[in-house]
């Protein structure tokens, strides 16, 4: 115990350094272009500022495994420009609205935490790596569609609704295990765990603080409620694919290169 | 120095006076034009709001055609919103169209999906298609009038810290540095082979993706040397500007300004609140 204390006394603190500061501001512009670029390429049609494949969250999400907060930060401003120049929000609109992409950086960043998961990408069976994503992004995809049936057409009319809503269901979930299941004998389990469990938490969490202020709650929402759940869909299908592709993707390639700089923060800024 | 839109779709505001106006007074009429946005909830109210921020953008040199710029934003979210109001719920009121689109029996019932449009619809729909034109404007006025130069002075003004002042500076310089670095990427792909009009939208999905890679890595070796540079002058994150070199405070005018912005938010707040 006394010497436990003692190492902790003997540590030093770890400060922000301006290598964290242009890295952030760096990135920010990055997301911001790429995020530009993705809402024009494959936009969720009457939704601006919504993608179908929203390639920033690619490096934000990333970013907040590796940097913290500075990650939230990159993406949240990136989003508020979005927002602004070329969705149109406005200041307050695109303030509230914003805080999604703060959040789907900031989930992975608690889970890796929470499950002190070890940044540690390393491949043992790399045909289990590429198949596990892919399993867990379908199963999501096909839950998700079932609750959206069963919540708008199901409760209200039952069958054949119900019955679509428990296949999808089963299917989705079948899928989700089974993609977790090869998560496990892919590389380091917990580590593999904790990037599923990011990729949908991530997803989810932002497609509802996201499909909801443009919908829902804002001031005032730029959308019609009635739209909540066309947004939302759109949201979280194309962030399962972007996360569980590329960011898993970038985050294999450039754990090292993150750790090798020193630019790997162990608690939220440094 | 050209301004945020200037720099990213060459549209800025014109007038010298308004140009001259401190930051905070730059930042706050918009602001209060998006903050009287949810007071407008019926047309009418929708279309003032609309006037008054198109009248603020003709007051600041904006030019309107800078509208062009978002059009497909506004065509897209008029139409979606209309469909809203008419394929995706039943808005309760005179029926001036409607015609099923699919009708079958449920356990539950008949569940039917039809366009219907109705006047209480049609009035919904005009506010919020009213209320995106009042958005974009107030967008538009914001950007199109202040600098990231404004914006850093605004700040030391502040006396935020260094670390601030030099990420919001990066954050801008930042863009275009990355979309040339993206060009060159492209370009050493398109050398290679790669054809990027021809590929289908799945395949270039992926070609993006693995620029990305190249991209990120560029983007470690350029913090590298900034940081490095921003060191070996000595400045560190946290210090701050010291002294008055450059005072930056508001005058008159920019009172002026903010009192407009207040007195408009005030009127439409009395008018929601009356109506």
């Amino acid at each position: 115990m006394a010497g436990e204390t003692q190492a902790r006394e003997e540590a030093p603190r770890r400060k922000v350094t301006w290598m964290h500061i242009v890295t952030f501001a760096f990135a920010t512009a990055i997301s911001y272009v790429l995020a530009v670029v993705s809402s024009l390429i494959f936009p969720v049609l009457g939704a601006p500022g919504v993608s179908a494949l929203y390639i920033a969250a690619a490096i934000y999400v990333p970013l907040g495994i590796w940097m913290g907060m500075w990650g939230c930060l990159a993406g949240y401003i990136s989003c508020f420009f979005l927002g602004l120049y070329p969705s149109g929000y406005s200041l307050v609109q695109s303030f509230v609205w914003s805080w999604a992409d703060f959040i789907e950086a900031l989930v992975p960043a608690l889970i890796y935490k929470g499950l002190k998961a070890e940044l540690d990408f390393t491949v043992k069976r790399p045909r289990a790596a590429k198949l596990l994503l892919l399993f867990v992004s379908t199963g999501c995809v096909l839950l998700l569609l079932g609750v959206v049936i069963q919540v708008l057409w199901g409760a209200t009319y039952g069958e054949p609704f119900t019955t679509a809503y428990v296949a999808l269901v089963y299917i989705g979930t079948a899928l989700a295990a089974a993609g977790i299941i090869l998560g496990l004998i892919a590389g380091n389990p917990r580590t593999w765990v904790a990037q599923i469990l990011s990729v949908i938490g991530a997803s989810l969490f932002s497609g509802i603080w996201g499909a909801g202020t443009l919908t829902i709650f804002n001031f005032p929402p730029p959308l019609p409620a009635e739209l909540f759940w066309p947004v939302f869909v759109g949201w979280v299908v194309g962030d399962l694919i972007v996360l569980s592709v590329i960011s898993t993707a970038l985050l294999m390639a450039l754990t090292p290169v993150f750790k090798r700089t020193g630019l790997l923060v162990r608690g939220w800024w440094a | 120095m050209p301004t945020i839109l200037g720099e990213l779709a060459g549209v800025e505001a014109r007038s010298k006076k308004y140009m001259e106006l401190h930051v905070l007074a730059k930042i706050s009429l918009p602001l209060f034009i998006s903050l009287s946005l949810p007071f407008a909830k019926e047309p009418l109210q929708a279309f003032t709001l609309v006037i008054a921020s198109a009248a603020a953008c003709a007051a600041a040199g904006v030019p309107l055609s800078a509208l062009k710029k978002y059009l497909a934003v506004i065509v897209s979210m008029s139409a979606f919103i209309v469909l809203a109001f008419s394929l995706f719920t039943y808005i309760p009121g005179r029926v001036l169209f409607e015609v099923t689109l699919w009708r079958m029996q449920a356990e539950k019932g008949v569940f039917e999906w039809k366009i219907a449009v109705t006047d209480t619809g049609l009035r919904y729909s005009a506010a919020f298609i009213l209320r995106i034109f009042a958005m974009i404007l107030s967008a538009t006025l914001l950007l199109a009038s202040v600098t990231d130069r404004d914006l850093v002075w605004g700040l030391l003004s502040l006396r935020m810290p260094f670390g601030v002042c030099v990420a919001v500076s990066l954050f801008f310089r930042g863009i275009f540095l990355f979309v040339s670095d993206f060009h060159t990427i492209r370009e050493a792909m398109i050398a290679r082979g790669v054809d990027f009009e021809r590929t289908s939208l799945a395949k270039r999905f992926m070609l993006y993706a693995n620029a990305l890679i190249p991209l990120l890595s560029l983007m470690i070796t350029r913090s590298y040397e900034v940081s490095l540079s921003l060191e070996s002058r000595g400045i560190t994150p946290g210090s701050r500007s010291a002294s008055g070199y450059r005072l930056y405070r508001m005058g008159l005018s920019d009172y002026a300004v903010v009192a407009a912005g207040v007195g408009l938010m005030l009127t439409f707040a009395a008018w929601g609140w009356l109506a």
